[in-house]
């Protein structure tokens, strides 16, 4: 007879191997080399200084959407067919503080795509054509998206959390149609032509290949100082969009934190995982299975360079704004007033170190976990440590930060619909 | 290559194993034999509730989520008009734990009125969220029952109405679990880094017990053969112009179905598409163009769909998409440009295969299909496809009788 009444024991994680990837050593900026791939696949990733806080708003978004549109030897088709033809897929995105283009395909047919890439992004001439059509299309997008609550939130939530910074600015259409041809061909100089400052690369592939990506990429390396912004703050209090005929309203709450260079980072990562960042999480459990208010609530950390910031978003029924903000500050105060219980703790203990191993599972995600942290000046002992750091916490240490971090005054609280 | 090992317990479940020998996790995959389709069309959007009733709870077991993230693991599900996927992926070391889980809910739910009562209110949140709520959020509500006139395909998987979901029952919520939810009508894959043998124990284990019963019979209103043009024009306060041409397909175990795959992929998957080069890039009429399958077991859709520019008509846009559909139907496409369709599918499944989720969810999948083995031979297939198949079939698919239009056209 099967007991099921008992769970089936556990075993915990106690370490997990974790294996960096190689550096080029003669490269002038980090070149990150991962050959354990047991299958055909590859992946190429460049980083260039060509974030949206640069330049005017909406700048490097446009420059980015243009870079693979035409150049006097092929125009924006044929680089796209010959890109399909050697099957490979591409993807451009923006952040703030950088550009990275990640390029895939089969490992035989990377090193052409590569080629194909650098010579697209390095001669592209901008013609009046392709800016006017991606002006027109990105404004359309724009008047779309300013129907969803999701991103009026979040444009509202921007300008709050980033008060008085240029990674708060948000954009409208005339943004785009003051941009002139000549600032973007400026543009593009300063940022990618002369901006690489990061190389991921994955794949089974041979030394004489990895040489020649080399080759090809030397030429787009960075020669400015790299900044970010150390100082965002946030502007606390309640800000509110509205809009009519909404049937949801979209919540965010959230303030400027910092990232992983600060020790009490992962201890804070663990707070957030209770909080809200898990299906089981607190949020969760009250907002949606308990009431019903929302298909889904989570909170995040996000990092930047310099700084970082935390953040809970949700979007409810109309009817339940109020009491959804009421019941997102009693569990923020909760955290602040009781101690976690040891079960929970010790659940989201075991969770957290799952989820490790799962984020460390396989080349790309092994990779991506080094690149992380390197990008912070840490190393793999970052991991060791934050696993150290899962097993040691104790509530009272929980209590204590959310006190110090988790202050409701100190929140931008942001609604619309 | 993806390798496997199947077997079925004296109850009717199938359990596939597949061995990764590089990963430290486990991935616990159950697919049940119910989607929307199999709904009355007095009470859609159930599949869907149901699943999310799955996490409220089992015989034994009061929360399902909990124990698994104290095993270091997390789940999750979705509905499609065809199927219920489950999945659980979790340290190996502790796949007992999903193995638990699974076959608890398999055997009985708890069926709280609480649960249900939360869940109705959850899924109709959702459905505000993704269909209500958003700009041109509405369009496969409208666009199924265009389309489908007939087959249960002709509503969506979160349902017609928010009603139908408000006014479910816990006894239409038992009735259905007992119908199917049980092993004669799932596909269980498990994998990760084992022994055959193991699993072998382990799933015998956890659910040789359950009561076995027969597989529900599926009888569906099959779809006329559609003899006319069908067009709808809604009115919505949306930015632009947005239309939806879709095109009746074959159903997913025929080879029309891959070649129809492979004609969506020429007209409009990519930046050197058809459709892409001549209405954006040559003649500046839209700001989106796109075609692809709704990838239905049963018959199903080619889409080609699109957003306008501020000043294009409908009409001009329609004008153009026929003489490309014309085109394509009246002259062989190239080798070079299906070498290139192929390359990409090729590419892009090389990728997927890479997560252990994937392989298990598609093993289940091809499984269900009938042969877990399809796995390892559908790209063969595509590689098969000529030009004379893509014209053939193109000019079977693309008649102005076997289309329905839906235009959303903007108030503003």
């Amino acid at each position: 007879m099967v007991d099921r009444s008992q769970t089936p024991e556990l075993k915990q994680i106690d370490s997990i191997d974790f294996v960096a990837p190689e550096i080029r050593t003669e490269f002038p900026v980090p070149f990150f080399v991962q050959k354990q791939v047991p299958n055909a696949t590859s992946r190429i990733e460049l980083y260039f200084n060509a974030g949206s806080t640069n330049g005017k708003i909406g700048l490097a978004s446009l420059v980015s959407g243009l870079l693979l549109s035409g150049t006097d030897k092929m125009n924006s088709t044929e680089i796209h067919t010959e890109l399909d033809n050697l099957g490979g897929f591409h993807d451009i995105s923006l952040g703030h503080e950088s550009v990275v283009l990640s390029l895939y395909g089969l490992n035989d047919k990377l090193a052409e795509l590569l080629v194909l890439f650098c010579q697209s992004i390095s001669a592209v001439t901008f013609s009046e054509s392709e800016i006017q059509e991606l002006k027109e299309d990105r404004k359309q997008k724009l008047r779309i998206n300013m129907q969803k609550v999701s991103f009026l939130a979040q444009r509202e939530f921007s300008k709050n959390l980033f008060a008085n910074s240029d990674y708060g600015r948000v954009i409208n259409e005339d943004n785009y149609n003051s941009i002139t041809r000549q600032e973007i061909i400026d543009f593009h100089k300063a940022f990618y032509l002369s901006g690489l400052f990061k190389v991921v690369l994955i794949g089974d592939f041979q030394e004489e290949t990895i040489v020649s990506m080399e080759d090809m990429l030397i030429p787009f390396v960075n020669n400015l100082p790299l900044q970010y912004n150390k100082n965002l703050q946030n502007t606390p209090g309640s800000f509110h969009t509205e809009k009519e005929d909404a049937l949801q309203t979209a919540i965010r709450v959230g303030r400027i934190l910092f990232n992983r260079k600060k020790d009490d980072f992962v201890d804070v990562t663990i707070l957030n995982t209770i909080l809200g960042d898990y299906f089981g999480s607190r949020l969760m459990s009250n907002l949606r299975e308990d009431k019903g208010f929302t298909y889904g609530v989570g909170s995040m950390l996000s990092e930047f360079h310099e700084t970082g910031y935390f953040l809970i978003a949700t979007e409810v029924g109309k009817e339940h704004k109020d009491a959804a903000i009421a019941e997102i500050r009693a569990e923020i105060e909760k955290l602040n007033q009781e101690l976690i219980p040891a079960d929970e703790l010790d659940l989201v203990r075991n969770y957290l170190l799952g989820q490790l191993l799962k984020s460390a599972d396989g080349p790309y995600a092994m990779t991506d976990l080094y690149v992380g942290v390197h990008a912070f000046g840490l190393d793999i002992s970052f991991y060791d440590n934050y696993i150290k750091k899962i097993h040691e916490i104790t509530p009272e240490k929980l209590q204590l930060l959310a006190k110090t971090y988790l202050d409701w005054g100190q929140m931008t609280i942001v609604s619309a619909g | 290559m993806i390798e496997f090992e199947r077997f079925e317990l004296d109850n009717g479940l199938k359990v596939i194993f597949h061995k990764d020998s590089t990963t430290p996790m486990a991935v616990v995959n159950i697919l049940y034999d119910v989607g929307a389709r199999d709904e009355s069309e007095e009470k859609t959007g159930f599949a869907h509730l149901f699943e999310h009733l799955m996490f409220g709870g089992s015989i034994n077991i009061p929360d399902f989520d909990a124990p698994l993230q104290r095993a270091g693991g997390e789940s999750n599900a979705f509905t499609s008009n065809d199927i219920t996927n489950y999945y659980d992926v979790l340290p190996a070391q502790n796949l007992d734990t999903a193995l638990w889980l699974e076959s608890d809910r398999m055997l009985s739910l708890a069926f709280t009125d609480k649960s249900l009562e939360v869940q109705q209110q959850v899924v109709i949140e959702e459905f505000k969220q993704r269909y209500l709520n958003q700009p041109y959020g509405d369009v496969w509500l409208e666009l199924r029952p265009l389309a489908y006139k007939k087959h249960p395909y002709k509503w969506a998987t979160i349902g017609k109405d928010i009603k139908h979901i408000q006014d479910a029952k816990m006894e239409d919520v038992k009735a259905f679990f007992q119908k199917y939810y049980h092993p004669g009508n799932a596909i269980l894959c498990v994998a990760g880094n084992f022994e055959f043998s193991f699993i072998k124990e382990r799933v015998e284990y956890w659910f040789g017990s359950i009561p076995g019963k027969l597989k529900p019979a599926r009888i569906l209103p099959s779809e006329p053969i559609q003899k006319e043009f069908r067009k709808l024009t809604l009115e919505r306060n949306v930015p632009a112009n947005a239309f939806y041409y879709a095109f009746k397909m074959a159903s997913r175990k025929t080879m029309e179905y891959y070649v129809a795959d492979l004609i969506s992929d020429a007209m409009g998957r990519e930046k050197s598409s058809r459709l892409y080069i001549r209405l954006k890039k040559e003649l500046n009429l839209v700001s989106e163009i796109g075609a692809y399958i709704t990838g239905s077991l049963d018959d199903g859709l080619l889409m080609i769909s699109g957003k306008l520019n501020d000043g294009v008509s409908f009409e001009q846009v329609d004008v153009e998409i026929w003489k490309i559909i014309d085109e394509f139907v009246s002259r062989e496409m190239s080798v070079p440009e299906l070498e290139r369709l192929n390359i990409k599918i090729r590419t892009a499944r090389e990728f997927q295969d890479q997560g252990l989720l994937n392989r298990a969810m598609n093993l289940c999948h091809f499984e269900l299909l009938g042969d877990a083995g399809g796995i390892n031979e559908d790209l063969m297939v595509y590689q098969s496809i000529t030009p004379k198949h893509m014209s053939t079939l193109g000019k079977s698919i693309f008649k102005k009788k076997n289309c329905s239009v839906l235009r959303i056209k903007s108030t503003k």
